[in-house]
């Protein structure tokens, strides 16, 4: 093989890898109809979310990806309730529903139908906006825990309670109430299949976030 | 002075001594509730609700009121297969009196309703005043694992440093003892459901103004 020849190889294998990287880039598969999602990526600042602005800003950032940005997407988030104001449930948050996955999978027909036994959430249902599954129990690194803040019934907890990173704003103090994504956890029961209650972070660092099975990931919903 | 002379005054002082120290026993004896003097050291750590029980015990016995069994105002955790154990069951039915004889409530529903717990009747076996906010340092945190009734969190909930038992991992719940705080609220001016510590360690408690303290119950 004469250089020139090699050259021209190398030139088509790197132009290609290019073409990959690209096409990868743009992959994103285009969802419109897409009404609830859980977040690909992480914030990244464990429990600070830069409040619950920031939270929602990310759930509209990664949903414009997806081709979904026309809506106005809430990050299924309570804050607590505080000595000037009062505690903000996650449940009236996102809408009235119905709420559909990435493949179109209705997951829940209201808000009462979304905290009930009857929904639809599993880890087959609660996909990315990317149209993925999540990292969960029995994969590594196991990232089913989703940062809610809220009991069960998707209410704040009470003022002496901080389960929401001092309102999503710290990666410090606090802790955070998580649910779990996929359903799973150490042991077959109410709290270990919630999807929204299910136990409280170690702390609301990153580190903290990881060290219980998670990766700060996020709720999105959109009316 | 001789030898015998200055025998002699010793044996009185002693004698002074123990007539001193059976007098404020005798009033302590009556002590049916108090805030521990100290702490188990290691955070929230107590060695569990026994380990918490014995800390009572045996601080009530160091003061001559020994012969009352003695319960930790604490919660455990509810678990999915069994509720947890609550605070206010532990305690027996009242009333209670601190040290100085102060019947701080009448019976368990008052306790939590209008618990007299405060800066003034909040005392330790020794009958003396625990620190507080404006003192140094602040310790009015109360070790209490509960809410406002007395009763035990959910099991998504951690606020009891792993049944007692961790000083790290979790969170407590706290009461204050001199029912104030940083804001003008119910939780604030609670004796046993305030706020949450940072974690669970000695420092992490003393880093939101307490000392690893907890109250003590007899019937």
């Amino acid at each position: 093989m004469n250089k020139v020849l090699r050259f021209s190889f190398m030139a088509s294998a790197t132009a290609l890898l290019f073409g990959a990287i690209g096409a990868q880039a743009q992959q994103v598969p285009q969802a419109p109809n897409m009404s609830f999602f859980v977040t690909s990526t992480p914030i990244g600042k464990g429990g600070d979310l830069g409040g619950l602005a920031g939270a929602d800003a990310h759930c509209q950032q990664l949903a414009a990806t997806a081709g979904a940005g026309g809506k106005t997407w809430h990050a299924y988030l309570s804050s607590p309730e505080l000595p000037t104001a009062k505690g903000i449930n996650a449940r009236d948050r996102i809408g009235s529903g119905p709420w559909q996955n990435e493949k179109g999978v209705v997951i829940a027909t209201n808000v009462d139908d979304l905290h009930s036994a009857n929904n639809k959430l599993t880890h087959e249902t609660a996909l990315t906006e990317r149209g993925t599954m999540i990292s969960g129990v029995g994969y590594t690194p196991v990232w089913h825990d989703a940062l809610t803040g809220s009991d069960r019934e998707g209410r704040a907890f009470p003022g002496n309670i901080n389960m929401t990173c001092n309102n999503w704003s710290s990666s410090e103090f606090g802790k955070a109430m998580l649910g779990h994504i996929d359903r799973k956890g150490l042991a077959d029961n109410d709290y270990a299949r919630s999807w929204n209650s299910s136990h409280q972070s170690r702390g609301c660092s990153q580190a903290d976030l990881i060290a219980t099975g998670g990766n700060g990931l996020l709720y999105c919903f959109a009316q | 002075m001789n030898t015998t002379l200055r025998l002699s005054i010793l044996a009185s002082a002693a004698l002074a001594s123990l007539g001193w120290a059976g007098a404020s026993q005798a009033q302590q004896n009556n002590m049916s509730f108090f805030i521990t003097s100290v702490g188990s050291g290691k955070g929230g750590d107590l060695g569990g609700v026994a380990g918490a029980d014995a800390h009572c015990q045996q601080l009530a016995a160091a003061v001559g009121a020994g012969n009352k069994t003695w319960h930790a105002y604490i919660s455990t955790n509810s678990t999915p297969a069994a509720p947890g154990i609550n605070a206010r069951d532990r305690i027996g039915s009242g009333p209670w009196q601190n040290a100085k004889g102060v019947v701080i409530a009448k019976n368990v529903d008052d306790l939590h309703a209008n618990a007299q717990i405060n800066k003034a009747t909040g005392l330790s076996e020794k009958g003396e005043p625990t620190k507080v906010r404006g003192d140094t340092p602040n310790q009015h945190d109360m070790l209490t694992g509960s809410d406002l009734q007395g009763r035990a969190f959910p099991p998504n909930l951690n606020l009891t440093c792993n049944n007692w038992t961790s000083g790290n991992f979790g969170s407590a719940m706290l009461g204050h003892s001199d029912r104030e705080g940083i804001a003008d609220t119910v939780y604030q001016h609670s004796w046993n459901s305030a706020h949450m510590s940072r974690d669970c360690t000695q420092p992490g408690l003393v880093a939101t103004g307490g000392g690893g303290l907890f109250y003590c119950f007899a019937q």
